[in-house]
């Protein structure tokens, strides 16, 4: 299945429209409606149980919206599920690392490349000169792993299954690429060289990005979406997120109490 | 490459091969019908379970009734059975058996696609009880519970199915072909997405993966496996009856899987010889019918001091003589010396 490419349009990447996600008597998104151009870096804050991971896992179909429609440039995807998501080019990292443990780097990004591209099913055995596993060794370069790539993702530090998870969602070549928490659990050390890995990703490349960690999300995103129980608050460029009053009671204020 | 394979090199695999071509040369014909031909035969199932338990994470109870599909459609099929079926030549009723038999593996695969643990354990465990009693009340196909005899096999190069050289040799090169494949099928794309599914189905998902459909396609694949192994069965019991697909009988190809390891799929034979070495000797160690007794005392032992089975047991040994080695040299630690069988099913 070929994406039809909507270059030269201006629909945005990523349109939500009144999307809702409740499940049973809690409603853990209500009413989101923001527009993610295309080639955007848009940054989502909020405090713990703001709703943040809920809403991209209804973007990225692990289930549908209870209300509302997604729209991927310009086309509705709300109803369908997340692997023909992930097939029209929606990446996706989580929280805590999700990989495939028994296997080598390389057949993780392998595996990761072949994901929206035809023969998934295929019962030949890529041969040395494969060109996606060509470009699965980039990847591992990319993502500064080319020098473990035939260790199993269960030898990996944790900082590397982390860089490891950004690789896995840019395999598939993505046009929207949905980060959470890239930087959750990493060491002040490890955090550096994941930010450097995120700033030099393609500048074309659509991104919508959770975030704790401010010095990782205001540099690199133009706008910010601030949320909380479940709607959206805020929505404004970094500079102007930093100085609101309202952000700093409802996020900043709460953080500096929590961590610091 | 995964660890997997390095762990089993090439070399190894050959000089096992070959051992077993030139045994029967030296081996009494009972030791290569009775002992390594029905071991290899019985393997062949447990293989379909442990490929499924190794790489795909889903422990089957159904594959021993779908060795019965096969066994089933071919004794109904063949030419000499007693009572009489359609009488097809056993070149075209081998083929088909084993396409009845993928075809029951997809089916159990697309019933049992959304369970995963002791849940996808119970809806195979039912759809073998389920079928047991099945072919044991209907006597218009199946012969109720009499079952169909006198399935003998074709004959080859003029020689009887059941000769011993000619049932061992037929046995084993289906054995090696299939473990081969299986070795080569989990290097593909398919078989990288089946061990994917066993580590992070959701992930899967999210790459482009159709999650579903690969688990039944991978159920029939275990299931063309299975059917392999049905035939050769049938022939090896001259027919089949409803306590070939009963629940002992499932139970058993269980045991052999467990007791060999599900780290690889070379446990299966090693399990299915420990099985049948101790099913026919039981007797001449303690007493006739004490086999339940001391194969369940020797699963225990096995559990107990390894849940890797037989093949874990091997694999600490030798990370023990390889870590001596090791620090006795201080050698560097090579990212190669992973333990396969760190799945943890």
């Amino acid at each position: 299945m070929t994406s039809p490419t909507v270059s030269g349009t201006q629909a945005p990447a990523l349109s939500l429209k009144g999307v809702g996600r409740r499940f049973g008597a809690l409603q853990a998104v209500r009413d989101v409606t923001f527009d993610v151009a295309q080639g955007e870096r848009r940054a989502i804050l909020g405090p713990n149980g703001a709703g943040k991971t809920t809403l991209f896992n209804t973007i990225c179909g692990d289930f549908p919206p209870t209300s509302g429609s997604i729209l991927l440039f310009g086309e509705d995807i709300s109803a369908l599920k997340a692997y023909q998501r992930a097939r029209l080019g929606i990446g996706r990292t989580y929280q805590s690392s999700l990989l495939f443990d028994g296997l080598s780097v390389i057949d993780n990004l392998y595996l990761a490349i072949r994901g929206a591209r035809p023969g998934r099913f295929s019962m030949v055995k890529p041969g040395r000169d494969n060109p996606e596993l060509a470009r699965a060794r980039e990847l591992a370069e990319m993502v500064r792993l080319g020098h473990v790539q035939d260790r199993l993702v269960t030898e990996l530090s944790y900082g590397q299954r982390r860089q490891l998870e950004v690789g896995m969602a840019m395999g598939l070549s993505p046009r929207l690429l949905m980060l959470d928490e890239p930087a959750a659990g990493l060491s002040p050390i490890e955090r550096p060289e994941l930010s450097r890995l995120l700033r030099e990703l393609p500048r074309s490349l659509t991104v919508v990005l959770i975030e704790h960690d401010m010095d990782i999300a205001l540099p690199m995103a133009d706008r910010v979406t601030v949320m909380k129980d479940g709607a959206v608050v805020v929505e404004n460029t970094p500079d102007n997120i930093q100085t609101d009053p309202m952000v700093h009671e409802i996020y900043l204020g709460h953080r500096r109490q929590g961590h610091a | 490459m995964t660890g997997m394979i390095r762990s089993w090199p090439l070399a190894l695999t050959a000089a096992v091969i070959a051992v077993l071509v030139i045994l029967p040369l030296l081996l009494p014909n009972f030791w290569i019908a009775n002992i390594l031909g029905r071991s290899i035969a019985y393997g062949i199932i447990a293989l379909s379970l442990t490929f499924l338990a190794t790489y795909g994470g889903f422990v089957s109870l159904a594959q021993t009734m779908i060795a019965g599909v096969a066994g089933y459609t071919i004794a109904i099929l063949a030419p000499t059975a007693i009572p009489a079926g359609a009488g097809w030549s056993y070149g075209l009723a081998i083929p088909f058996a084993i396409l009845m038999a993928t075809l029951a593996g997809l089916i159990v695969g697309a019933i049992a696609v959304r369970t995963r643990g002791i849940y996808l354990l119970m809806i195979t465990l039912a759809l073998a009880v389920g079928f047991s009693l099945f072919v044991q009340s209907n006597v218009e196909l199946f012969n109720g519970y009499e079952g169909i005899r006198n399935v003998v096999g074709p004959d080859v190069f003029g020689m009887p199915f059941r000769t011993p050289l000619v049932f061992y040799y037929v046995s084993l090169a289906t054995a090696v072909l299939l473990y081969l494949g299986v070795m080569y099928l989990v290097r593909t794309p398919f078989g990288l997405v089946l061990q994917a599914l066993r580590d992070n189905s959701r992930r899967a998902a999210a790459l482009g993966y159709n999650t579903a459909l690969h688990r039944i396609a991978a159920f029939g694949a275990a299931g063309f496996i299975a059917g392999c192994g049905g035939v050769l069965t049938c022939f090896y019991n001259i027919g089949i009856s409803p306590g070939s697909v009963g629940m002992g009988a499932t139970v058993n190809i269980l045991i052999m899987s467990v007791i060999g390891g599900l780290g690889h799929p070379i446990g299966a034979f090693i399990g299915a010889l420990i099985f049948t070495l101790i099913d026919t000797f039981a007797a001449s160690i303690y007493d006739r019918d004490r086999f339940n007794t001391l194969i369940g005392l020797l699963f225990l032992v096995i559990v107990l001091a390894s849940p890797d089975g037989v093949l874990g047991i091997g694999k600490k040994l030798a990370g023990l003589f390889r870590r001596k080695e090791r620090s006795a040299e201080a050698a560097p630690v090579s990212p190669a010396q992973a333990s396969p069988a760190q799945s943890e099913h």
